[in-house]
């Protein structure tokens, strides 16, 4: 068995252990999630470079709050809330930078790579074409407000249910609804914009 | 339908076929058919995003991670109370020598150590009162308001 493989009554076992203060257990605890919290980082930050000193972060300020996790919401989940709000924090910080670079495109390549994603249709495209399609829709996903990145993020990367971002992000299911409601209009409304400016 | 529901509709059920009702109207309404070809636009792409693989975390994340948690707790936790501690101990420093700076500053005697409005509504002092009375009165005779009305 992996150090990383360990059920549900070893976790709450692990978890015990390192509020009263043992690092020990919180590197058994590491190992076991770190994939999935450089999942999240990844998919919300979308920078390879900064995946890992994010990861850390999140997992530093969660070695200092674990006296605060009653067990209430799986660890996991106690564990992704903290990444998710570490994301959104680093994502508002950056805001402004993440504009220039995305400027840096001229809106000529930037047209010139949507064209060859649309045509072909997008099941059918190769390798380049998939590639400069998620390029594509990766910055319009870039320059979207943080809460619609977030919430665009968790549903159409991670994957995550309606009601699995309500308990992330503590919101009601029919809060959630109405806001990822509302971020695909906007990335619907970006992307018709941004047609509009290449013809 | 009309063009909103038709629009509704196609955030709603976001990546999922449309009822034949939505299909024949985007047969006759362009900009329905845009609006549906671009959510088909988006959607690929996020599919595209979502199997990107996220870099792996480097040999030793984990252990390097509890080393550095461990000193922290050995020198950073130690140094963050000393930190406010510190900082409590410079705020009640500042606080104290602004008291004594505004002690000093201020006059020991004048308007600002009487008692307020005190020479309007003509009441002596206890100091003043406390003086032996020229014209000869006894000491505390004076000490009585005196609203501008006829003197005894």
């Amino acid at each position: 068995m992996a150090r990383s493989e360990f059920d549900v009554s070893q976790e709450v076992e692990f978890i015990r252990r390192v509020q009263k203060g043992d690092g020990e257990a919180f590197g058994l605890l590491v190992e076991k999630y770190q994939q999935r919290i450089f999942s999240i980082v990844f998919h919300l930050v979308r920078r390879r470079d900064e995946v890992e000193d994010l990861a850390q972060e999140i997992f530093f300020k969660a070695f200092r709050a674990i006296r605060s996790y009653n067990f209430q919401s799986s660890f996991a989940t106690w564990l992704s809330r903290i990444a998710v709000n570490h994301c959104y924090d680093y994502l508002r910080k950056v805001r402004a930078s993440h504009l220039s670079y995305y400027s840096e495109m001229t809106e000529e390549s930037a047209h010139e790579v949507e064209r060859k994603a649309e045509s072909p249709p997008p099941q059918g495209l190769d390798h380049g074409e998939s590639l400069a399609l998620r390029d594509f829709v990766g910055r319009l996903l870039e320059r979207a407000p943080e809460d619609d990145r977030l919430i665009l993020t968790l549903k159409e990367l991670q994957d995550y249910s309606v009601e699995e971002i309500a308990d992330l992000l503590k919101l009601k299911t029919s809060t959630v609804k109405v806001r990822l409601h509302r971020a695909r209009k906007r990335m619907l409304e970006d992307l018709e914009r941004w047609r509009q400016e290449g013809k | 339908m009309d063009c909103k529901e038709i629009r509704d509709l196609v955030r709603e059920r976001w990546g999922e076929e449309l009822p034949a009702e939505a299909r024949e109207h985007m047969s006759k309404c362009a900009g329905c058919e845009v609006y549906w070809r671009n959510a088909r636009f988006l959607q690929a792409g996020f599919r595209a995003l979502a199997e990107e693989t996220p870099p792996d975390a480097s040999l030793g994340f984990a252990s390097r991670l509890v080393r550095r948690l461990q000193e922290w707790e050995a020198t950073g936790a130690r140094s963050e109370f000393f930190e406010t501690v510190g900082r409590r101990f410079v705020y009640a420093t500042l606080a104290l020598t602004l008291a004594l700076l505004l002690s000093l500053a201020l006059p020991t005697t004048g308007p600002v150590r009487g008692v307020a409005g005190a020479d309007f509504l003509g009441l002596q002092s206890h100091n003043q009162a406390s003086q032996p009375d020229v014209v000869g009165g006894e000491i505390g005779d004076t000490h009585e308001l005196n609203l501008g009305g006829p003197t005894k």
